[in-house]
């Protein structure tokens, strides 16, 4: 079973081997070798790919690592197969509507004990100065609303959790 | 250690022909190989699909770490049986790595007759078992099994080797402190119910996953009682109930991630102690093996030839080199593990079987593991020879093989016949690992001589009946007599009985025996200990 | 410096633009005050200012726009003056006007100016009273009842505004008049709700619009000189990314002619202090956009070309005295250009990122400025403006200025939060861009720039990633050597 890197919102399938020099890096079919990371402290290294010597600045926050190399940012995160498998399993039986960025609650539409249905507003969001109105995505019955007005959140956080009981 | 100077011209016509015809062996076996781990009836694979299982060859992939090899043994096993219907027996064994780990994977197929276990089923499983009992290799149980074939039984349920001896090998292995992991990830019915229930940890998967002694039809029949599946045996309820599992997973590949972490939790076993180097490539090719192997299985072949294209560096300290020649005595690395090899160079005589015999108590007072290559057609007869005490001094190089507590790997490289095929550590004695090369022959005697004798006693009964047979009949029946003999002492029949771990391209020898000895290591090498050498 | 009649500035801002006002202040050898809310304890500006005096609100911007709080923390530190800096009270009149009530100066134009200018409706009417272009438009307040008919009467495409503030803020476009009435609905409650004010404008969109500012200087003897142009066309939701001075979409002869258009608005307007004054360029025609009574964001790539600090300028005018340049004293040298960092992630529709800044590294080197508000180990969230820093370069030619800010964008380390730096350097070395050919629609017709294919930088990232993270090199190691040399062989 491969790792999962998520980067821009891809999942990159991956493995590591082991090599003389270093390490394969194998990304499907696609075989990349030798490479190696050597640590100069600080938050810098040197990335060796393919023969080419790549300097790198890197900070690593749990499981998200911030890259800058060859003059561009980014950011991965690796997704424990565990966690990435079982994400549908977390809210089995309930229905969630997640952040699609981060925000501020700007007003919340439902109360818990209400019966929605698809499509219904839940809740409406402001991020980047625009105002985004979060929906339900099925009939349910609201059991939380997580957040209050004025109150901010992280993308993918949980803002209104439904069970789909009495359906 | 000097480098066997290979002598074979692959220029020579012989060369060509041979590899050619090993060439065509090896894709054969290539193609039975694929056509028993993949064809299967359209409709086996839709139902697999409408379940929502993967294949059981997707689901080793998936447990095994990518980039790491997998010695997969029996594959063949139960081609020559049931009309060819249940291919590998309906079982995948092998050894691979998990999480870094060297494990037994045993994964039930159940695109094969729904998963139902045949009585070689069965000794397949109980074969693998045995292999981690004897290597103390962790077993990844990827269990999807409808029960056990009914109406074949008689030939698994009751005898000592038979079904009981599966659950009687996982608690051996459980006391030897050997971790199992289960994956339930279909119906574990009767007997199969004990495969998660006796292993150290267990997951089960949502949906399809059940463990249970009696269906819900058996429970209807025999306590009058409607239950559902999920009541008796789900997934839920053996997580949260009964405590008869361990893991709740939502998907196959959930359940195989959390089997993944349950194997990277083992303790790492100290290998045993073995004199080891950096690996070197033969410096032979492997493929050259296919002409050097004679076309012709009659024909006699230098083993020095094989072993320099098995060995590191094709390096050979041949020991005793002029003494009982017709068995080659030598120490060799194998990926740099130092090995014995033993091989056949002709019929065993006293001064070769008192060599060996010599030769193994080296190796084992070394803690050298043994390699037997035989091509063995017997021990010589007649009547100097049993004044000169061939059989006594054949009974030592049998005690000393058996004696020897360092691990013994066998290759069938071509005859197997005669006590000689069980002083060449035959199946019969324990070695960790057998393999067979495609062409090799295994029988009490050699076809040639099994076809005369058995034809002698045909025509002999039928001159009792008054019959006399002319010449045109006595060759129908040593014909008839001559395929059937042939067939029952083929590679392929052999491997379809489960008499070895299976057949090996002869380029793959190395990589396997590596592998094999590589996980042999996992136990500890006994002190040496011999019985009684006749003298 | 002549006497100025204040020794201390209170700084109504927060950020990089309180940090470009404390610089000058000091070289004026005046007293920095500032107001903060709790979320900015400890960011660079409250640390850098002489003193600094708490405010709090119900939201962090609540606070900021609090009038009361930010003249009682004035008088609270004596402050003599108060600078608003840009957003926040920089442009409400009221609050101008209740500075000088409290006897304090307000660095930037009269209550009167920000009145007249700072109401989009009332200047467009003013400035198209005394004769210069405008585009066609509807203005709600007009006559509410036929607000939208005579929108439509405009012909699609269109644009609604909210008749106040700016920076984007509760813009949108309808392509066609059928989707006009949803446009109004979503524009009046975002000018409800940042403005409390929900009076709108609908504009004919000029497709292609180049969007070209000229930074004008006014004192309060009737003089009023123009800085030049800047050009800020490259553009994603209305909000300005790469700005540069001067525009390469003008003439000598339409710079001339821009400019004086613009000192003649400003004059006609009595203006004072700073200000830039809007138009929209369609590549002949240029006509009246609207005025920003305050310093801008881009005002650094004006600095740059002319050498004149605009902040210090405005202190000046503010002490009541006359300007100290006159027009020929204003010489363009060279290329400037700008580019916003922004918390942002350009390929998720620029939806804004938060997260800790790990590592903060930004570029040297000479002509290579720097205004930024963060600092390494801040949190960015979602509290203000997603604006990190500017990265403003100036070189002798614009291929050479873009190359700097490219150079500059790549060498920018800034790890923690995601931003648009790699979207920035696309843009600058992006043809399109380098040829000058752009317009306020050039982003959103060239998705691939924000969307930043990888190309063969991606194996470098998963590869430096995949060494990163233990459970990936973990198992890499934890494969015994003989298996690890074996590959994937297969039996």
């Amino acid at each position: 079973m491969n790792h999962f890197l998520e980067l821009e919102g891809v999942d990159y399938q991956l493995w590591l081997s082991p090599c003389k020099q270093g390490y394969r890096l194998h990304l499907g079919d696609e075989v990349t070798a030798p490479i190696d990371f050597c640590h100069q402290g600080n938050g810098r290294g040197i990335l060796t790919i393919a023969g080419a010597r790549e300097p790198v600045r890197f900070a690593i926050d749990g499981d998200t690592i911030h890259l800058h190399i060859r003059g561009r940012t980014s950011v991965l995160r690796y997704r424990d197969p565990l966690s990435a498998l079982a994400l549908a399993e977390k809210h089995a039986g309930h229905l969630v509507a997640r952040a699609p960025m981060p925000g501020v609650v700007v007003a919340t539409s439902v109360l818990p004990g209400e019966a929605v249905a698809a499509r219904t507003a839940l809740m409406v969001i402001e991020s980047m100065k625009l105002e985004t109105v979060i929906r339900s995505s099925q009939d349910g019955v609201v059991e939380r609303v997580h957040f209050k007005e004025g109150e901010s959140f992280e993308q993918d956080a949980v803002l209104v959790t439904l069970s789909a009981e009495g359906h | 250690m000097q480098r066997i100077a290979s002598l074979v011209d692959v220029k020579s016509e012989e060369f060509c022909l041979n590899e050619l015809h090993n060439r065509r062996l090896a894709a054969e076996l290539k193609e039975r190989q694929r056509a028993v781990r993949f064809n299967r009836p359209e409709r086996d694979r839709e139902r697999l699909q409408r379940q929502n299982k993967l294949f059981v060859r997707d689901r080793v992939e998936a447990l095994l770490d990518p980039e790491t090899p997998f010695l997969e043994l029996s594959t063949l096993a139960a081609n020559k049986a049931y009309d060819g219907e249940v291919p590998g027996a309906a079982q995948v064994v092998g050894i691979g790595i998990v999480a870094g780990r060297e494990v037994i994977v045993h994964a039930d197929d159940a695109s094969v007759k729904g998963g139902a276990w045949y009585p070689l089923s069965v000794k397949k499983i109980v074969r693998s078992l045995d292999i981690a009992i004897e290597n103390r290799l962790p077993v990844v149980h990827l269990c999807d099994c409808g029960g056990g074939f009914l109406p074949l039984q008689a030939e698994f349920f009751a005898d000592r080797h038979h079904a009981g001896r599966i659950f009687h090998n996982q608690s051996t292995l459980s006391k030897m402190g050997v971790p199992q992991v289960a994956v339930v990830m279909g119906h574990c019915i009767a007997g199969g119910a004990y495969v998660p229930a006796l292993s150290e940890y267990n997951i089960i998967l949502q949906g399809s996953g059940a463990i249970f002694l009696g269906g819900p039809s058996v429970v209807k029949v025999a306590t009058g009682q409607n239950v559902s599946v999920e009541e008796l045996g789900g997934a839920d309820m053996h997580t949260s109930v009964s405590g008869t599992a361990d893991y709740l997973a939502n998907s196959e590949m959930h359940a195989i991630a959390i089997a993944r972490d349950i194997v990277a939790r083992f303790n790492r076993i100290e290998k045993a102690p073995i004199d080891r180097v950096a690996p070197e490539p033969p410096a032979y090719p492997a493929s050259e093996l296919y002409g050097i192997i004679p076309k012709d299985s009659r024909s006699h072949f230098e083993m020095r030839e094989i072993i320099a294209r098995l060995v590191d560096g094709s390096r050979f300290h041949e020991y005793q080199p002029r003494y009982g020649r017709s068995l080659l005595c030598g120490f060799a690395r194998l990926h740099g593990y130092q090995i014995g090899v033993l091989a056949n160079n002709g019929v065993l005589f006293g001064d070769s079987a008192l060599k060996g015999a010599h030769f193994i108590q080296l190796c084992d007072m070394n803690r050298t593991p043994l390699l037997f290559l035989q091509n063995i057609t017997g021990f010589m007869v007649g009547r100097d020879y049993e004044q000169g005490g061939i059989t006594k001094n054949g009974a030592k190089l049998i005690m000393a093989m058996s004696g020897a507590s360092v691990p013994k790997f066998t290759v069938v490289c071509n005859h197997s016949h005669g006590a000689g095929a069980f002083a060449m550590a035959g199946r019969a004695f324990d070695p960790r690992f057998l393999f067979t090369w495609p062409q090799a022959q295994i029988s009490a005697i050699g076809t040639d001589q099994a076809t005369r004798v058995l034809t002698d006693i045909k025509a002999k009964q039928l001159a009792v009946d008054g019959r006399h047979l002319s010449e045109q009949e006595l060759e129908a029946i040593r014909e008839s007599i001559s395929e059937e003999y042939k067939e029952r002492s083929s590679a392929y029949y052999a491997t379809s009985e489960i008499w070895d771990d299976g057949i090996l391209d002869p380029a793959d020898t190395r990589a396997a025996l590596a592998m094999a000895v590589s996980a042999s290591l996992n136990a500890p090498i006994e002190t040496p200990r011999y019985g009684v050498f006749r003298m | 410096m002549r006497k100025l009649p204040f020794d201390t500035v209170l700084i109504a801002n927060r950020g990089e633009i309180a940090i470009r006002i404390v610089k000058t202040l000091r070289e004026l050898e005046l007293r920095s005050a500032i107001v903060y809310h709790d979320v900015d304890a400890g960011t660079p500006a409250v640390s850098m200012a002489d003193v600094a005096v708490p405010i709090s609100g119900r939201t962090p911007v609540a606070a900021y726009l609090d009038a009361a709080q930010i003249i009682a923390a004035a008088h609270e530190v004596n402050a003599g003056a108060v600078h608003p800096g840009y957003g926040f009270l920089s442009e409400n009149a009221g609050f101008a006007r209740k500075v000088l009530e409290a006897g304090i100066v307000f660095i930037g134009p009269t209550p009167e100016n920000i009145e007249l200018m700072g109401d989009k409706i009332r200047a467009r009417k003013f400035v198209q009273r005394n004769g210069f272009p405008v585009a066609p438009s509807a203005i709600e307040e007009d006559d509410p009842a036929t607000f939208i008919s005579r929108a439509r009467s405009i012909g699609a495409p269109l644009l609604v505004k909210p008749s106040a503030g700016g920076g984007g803020k509760g813009m949108r476009i309808a392509r066609g008049l059928d989707a006009l009435e949803h446009a109004i609905v979503q524009a009046r409650s975002e000018a409800q709700r940042y403005f409390a004010d929900a009076r709108l404008y609908v504009e004919r969109y000029v497709e292609k619009p180049r969007h070209i500012e000229v930074q004008v200087l006014g004192d309060s003897f009737g003089n009023v000189i123009h800085l030049f142009e800047r050009e800020c066309s490259v553009q994603r939701r209305f909000q300005k990314v790469i700005e540069e001075a001067p525009s390469p979409a003008l003439s000598a002869e339409l710079r001339k002619k821009i400019c004086e258009t613009a000192v003649d608005i400003a004059r006609a307007a009595n203006y004072r202090n700073a200000g830039t004054v809007e138009f929209i360029f369609d590549g002949s025609e240029f006509y009246f956009l609207e005025m920003n009574t305050r310093l801008q964001v881009e005002h650094p790539v004006t600095e740059m070309i002319t050498g004149i600090d605009l902040v210090a300028e405005q202190v000046n005018v503010a002490g009541g005295h006359e300007l100290r340049l006159s027009q020929p004293d204003i010489v363009l040298a060279g290329h400037a250009i700008e580019a916003r960092v922004y918390a942002e992630a350009p390929a998720r529709g620029f939806a804004p990122t938060t997260g800790k800044i790990l590592v903060l590294d930004y570029p040297v080197g000479p002509d290579v400025r720097i205004d930024s508000g963060i600092l390494q180990g801040q949190q960015i969230t979602t509290a203000f403006d997603s604006m990190l820093a500017k990265v403003i370069v100036h070189s002798p030619t614009r291929t050479e200025a873009a190359l700097k800010a490219e150079r500059a964008m790549q060498e920018l380390v800034l790890l923690g939060c995601e931003t648009n730096t790699n979207f920035l350097a696309r843009v600058l070395a992006d043809e399109q861009f380098l040829s000058g050919q752009v317009h306020t629609g050039y982003l959103d017709e060239n998705p691939h720039l924000a969307a930043g294919e990888f190309g063969s930088d991606l194996s470098a990232f998963l590869a430096a990633a995949a060494l990163l993270t233990r459970p990936v090199r973990d198992s890499a190691d934890a494969v015994p050597e003989l298996h690890a040399s074996l590959g994937s062989w297969r039996n």
